[in-house]
């Protein structure tokens, strides 16, 4: 992995393991250590359900899982292949969701602020989860996959299939519009 | 908001911009003018959702297990499962399988068809014809080709076929074990004669010759006449006049073709259409009969002894001839109903080819077999492959819609999210 992973817990110990051959299960294993809440997160901010969250999370690992040998890395690299799979997976999961009509619950937009949290980094944080929350889902699937799956400009347009000036000024724009939206709440 | 399909250059600012939030989210300073990006951006991440420790543990025996046991995940969907999967994996086994039959199927026909063609184009060349037949179609001589030696040739009104008389003559070991012609004779009168030449060793004229004779005698055929000489040297020969039920003839040829330390040095069928002369006999007993009846009734209205000898003399010529027109239909039922068949064995002192029914297995038989078999199947290699040629573009440009439309449909599921 020459990516930075700084995210998910466990990674330490798949840094200084010796390379393996594609597809072989010491590699799948440490992707997964360290990507595995990095993908649920990104599931979970565009689904915005934990519990669909988890399934999704758990289906695109098995996914990746039988198809680890189909891994091609001319093609990019493996967190924005296993990416891939859990996008593809999430949005099976929408379109479920827009068959069976089935009303999710959503989880409140909205946390409650610690108390040991400032008055003024507790508005800002109520303004950003906001801001989030009206985000149309592509806009807040960019944001997932940048701030809290951790991946590269780089990886996040080889995610979404687009080239990396995209990608980036795809994100540019959604800042621009939650520092908009920020500062109107505000 | 639309994904960019395309590239556009990138704005400083943007890059700018990307940069420092790259930079705050590394834990790097940056720039005062990004302060308010960054505390977005910290913000942002700060809002990550985190997994629940029992949902970590879940998945890390899953992994562990490698997803041997099954998945809530995937058996939340088995349906789904089966038909990804199931469906193009059974797709595709049917279609090989059809492919390959198919291939089979057009290989073993064609093989047959190809064989019995090319037997007929390669052994047997065309001869004139033997004798006229007393009629215009039949006494001129016809070439027949070797594909259809017998075929039956119309009339521009529609007439009867009339089959002209003809011969195929096979020689060589290009006649070794070929089948025996069988004209078409529905409706028709036809005169089949064949004759066969074989070789065999001069101290097995005898053995040849008694194989001869138990061939006839098991298909109730004739031998008119019959000579076999053996010297007991380097020479000898047997001739034999047959006649065997014209039934039967195929049956004889092949048999004799076949013949223990015999080999086939030439073969010849004829054929003879005698249904004009058959029909022209029969219309000439009938008038012959009706003349009598007619001279029989003047007989006895005769008054005269002159009427009475005049008409008895016609009636001794009527009679006369209704015996030969009976005659020469029963000479034309023999001639139909039995074959002649002239048989000429000659002595040969080269090396007699093994018995065809010894069932010997050697090294080349065997290099011939195993070549057979690979000439088979690359064949049905090949069929199955232009077979499932097809197939393979219609499955390949099915996935390729079926997956634009179900990227499409993603697209589509998440902007209305």
């Amino acid at each position: 992995m020459d990516h930075p992973l700084v995210r998910s817990e466990g990674v330490t110990e798949t840094l200084t393991a010796p390379p393996s051959a594609p597809g072989s299960w010491e590699r799948f294993e440490s992707l997964y250590r360290s990507s595995r809440d990095d993908v649920y997160a990104y599931v979970c901010t565009l689904l915005r359900d934990p519990a669909a969250a988890e399934d999704v999370t758990a289906l695109a690992f098995e996914r990746a899982y039988r198809r680890r040998r189909t891994f091609d890395r001319r093609r990019g690299e493996e967190r924005a292949w296993l990416f891939g799979i859990a996008r593809n997976a999430a949005l099976d999961e929408l379109r479920r969701r827009r068959r069976v009509a089935t009303l999710v619950g959503e989880p409140s937009d909205v946390e409650p602020v610690p108390d040991d949290e400032g008055a003024e980094v507790a508005l800002r944080r109520t303004a950003v989860q906001a801001a989030l929350a009206g985000l149309p889902a592509r806009e807040r699937e960019i944001v997932a996959l940048k701030f809290h799956a951790g991946l590269t400009n780089a990886e996040l347009a080889r995610v979404l299939g687009v080239s990396e000036s995209n990608a980036g000024t795809l994100l540019y724009r959604t800042m621009e519009k939650l520092r908009t939206a920020c500062n109107a709440t505000a | 908001m639309r994904l960019l399909d395309h590239d556009e250059p990138m704005d400083p600012e943007v890059a700018a911009s990307l940069d420092a939030i790259d930079a705050v989210l590394a834990g790097e300073p940056v720039g005062a003018e990004y302060a308010e990006l960054a505390e977005i951006a910290l913000l942002l991440s700060a809002e990550r959702p985190q997994a629940r420790p029992a949902f970590a543990e879940t998945m890390d025996e899953r992994v562990a297990r490698r997803f041997a046991s099954v998945a809530p995940a995937a058996a939340r969907k088995p349906g789904r499962r089966w038909r990804s999967a199931g469906i193009w994996e059974a797709a595709g086994a049917m279609a090989a399988g059809v492919a390959v039959i198919v291939g089979i199927a057009i290989v073993v026909g064609g093989h047959n068809g190809t064989s019995s063609e090319s037997s007929s184009a390669a052994q047997y060349s065309s001869t004139s014809a033997a004798s006229s037949a007393g009629s215009a179609a039949a006494s001129a001589p016809a070439q027949r080709s070797a594909s259809a030696p017998h075929r039956a040739q119309n009339s521009a009104a529609g007439a009867p076929a009339a089959i002209a008389p003809a011969a195929t003559t096979a020689s060589g070991s290009a006649a070794t074990g070929s089948t025996a012609l069988q004209p078409p004779t529905t409706g028709r009168k036809v005169v089949q004669s064949a004759q066969l030449q074989l070789a065999a060793p001069p101290n097995r004229i005898d053995d040849v010759a008694q194989q001869v004779y138990d061939v006839i005698g098991e298909l109730n055929g004739i031998v008119n006449s019959s000579t076999v000489t053996q010297t007991g040297g380097s020479d000898g020969s047997a001739n034999f006049q047959l006649s065997v039920p014209s039934a039967s003839l195929g049956q004889a040829m092949s048999r004799l073709s076949s013949l223990n330390y015999a080999s086939v040095l030439s073969r010849t069928d004829a054929s003879q259409d005698v249904t004009d002369q058959y029909g022209a006999a029969q219309r000439a007993l009938s008038d012959a009969r009706a003349l009598r009846t007619s001279l029989l009734g003047q007989l006895a209205n005769a008054t005269t002894t002159e009427q009475v000898d005049s008409l008895k003399a016609q009636i001794h010529d009527a009679e006369a001839s209704i015996s030969s027109d009976e005659a020469t239909l029963a000479r034309l039922n023999h001639q139909v109903g039995f074959s002649q068949l002239a048989l000429d064995i000659s002595a040969r002192s080269a090396p007699p080819p093994a018995p065809h029914h010894s069932g010997g297995f050697g090294i080349g038989r065997a290099a011939h077999d195993a070549g057979r078999v690979l000439t088979v199947a690359a064949g049905v290699a090949l069929i199955a492959l232009a077979a499932l040629t097809p197939v393979a573009l219609v499955v390949a440009l099915l996935w390729w819609v079926g997956s634009a439309v179900r990227r499409r449909r993603r697209e589509q599921a998440l902007d209305s999210a």
